[in-house]
């Protein structure tokens, strides 16, 4: 077993990546060498990504086709959620309450800026694809 | 830096491709604009802060932040009859 193949195994174990990303990723190891960048397993690039990109490609069947694209800057995502600090403790408990209510265990108090940056720090390896009824692809990624 | 300008384009239809009406928002304007009743606003604000008990100046300083992290964001809106771009610099 080579280094690379163990080393998308162990992530899947860690459960760090869904079984798809593992399929996918040593389907690429099998593939053939491939620079180690392009593999995401070695180092993540030093550039941190700046921005969210959120693309929307839709069919309606009155509309026609619709493209939405929309790019962020995580600076933005990173100010928006700081607003949460602004809440008043009243509607904190409000809207934790609310959560709960509809099975949501998260408490807007614990969002720290040190959680934050973790976050956003994380967000860099994130991509979303949702393809839905009629054609509807969404996509969302950090670059 | 607050974001001091943006365009808005617009093209009425789609299969004009060349045909894109451009936009250009001098925002520093409407900042300029803005800020006389800014000013007048800052004591209501004050006191909705207060009653709210939330910290004026850290709501001001995220409020502040989040203008500020509004530059270089782009939305792009294609549809079969019209689209339109926003971006602001």
């Amino acid at each position: 077993m080579t280094d690379n193949r163990r080393q998308v195994l162990d992530m899947l174990a860690a459960r760090q990546i869904t079984v798809e990303e593992a399929d996918r990723l040593i389907a690429a190891i099998e593939e053939g060498p491939m620079p180690a960048a392009a593999t995401g397993l070695v180092e993540r690039p030093a550039t941190a990504p700046r921005y969210l990109r959120v693309i929307i490609d839709a069919v309606d069947d009155d509309e026609g086709p619709i493209k939405v694209n929309v790019r962020a800057p995580l600076q933005l995502l990173r100010a928006g959620v700081r607003l949460a600090s602004l809440i008043p403790p009243q509607a904190q408990d409000e809207v934790n309450t609310a959560l709960r209510k509809h099975g949501v265990g998260f408490d807007l108090s614990q969002i720290k800026p040190e959680n934050l940056d973790e976050l956003i720090d994380h967000l860099g390896d994130l991509t979303v694809d949702v393809e839905g009824e009629r054609n509807t692809k969404v996509r969302v990624f950090c670059e | 830096m607050i974001p001091l300008a943006a365009v808005i384009a617009v093209r009425p239809d789609r299969r004009s491709s060349d045909r894109r009406l451009w936009i250009p928002v001098p925002l520093f304007l409407v900042w300029l604009l803005a800020l006389p009743f800014l000013v007048l606003a800052l004591p209501i604000f004050f006191i909705a802060c207060q009653a709210s008990r939330v910290d004026p100046f850290r709501a001001l300083w995220i409020l502040w932040q989040l203008l500020c992290a509004l530059r270089t964001t782009r939305v792009s809106v294609e549809h079969r009859e019209a689209s339109i771009l926003v971006h602001i610099f």
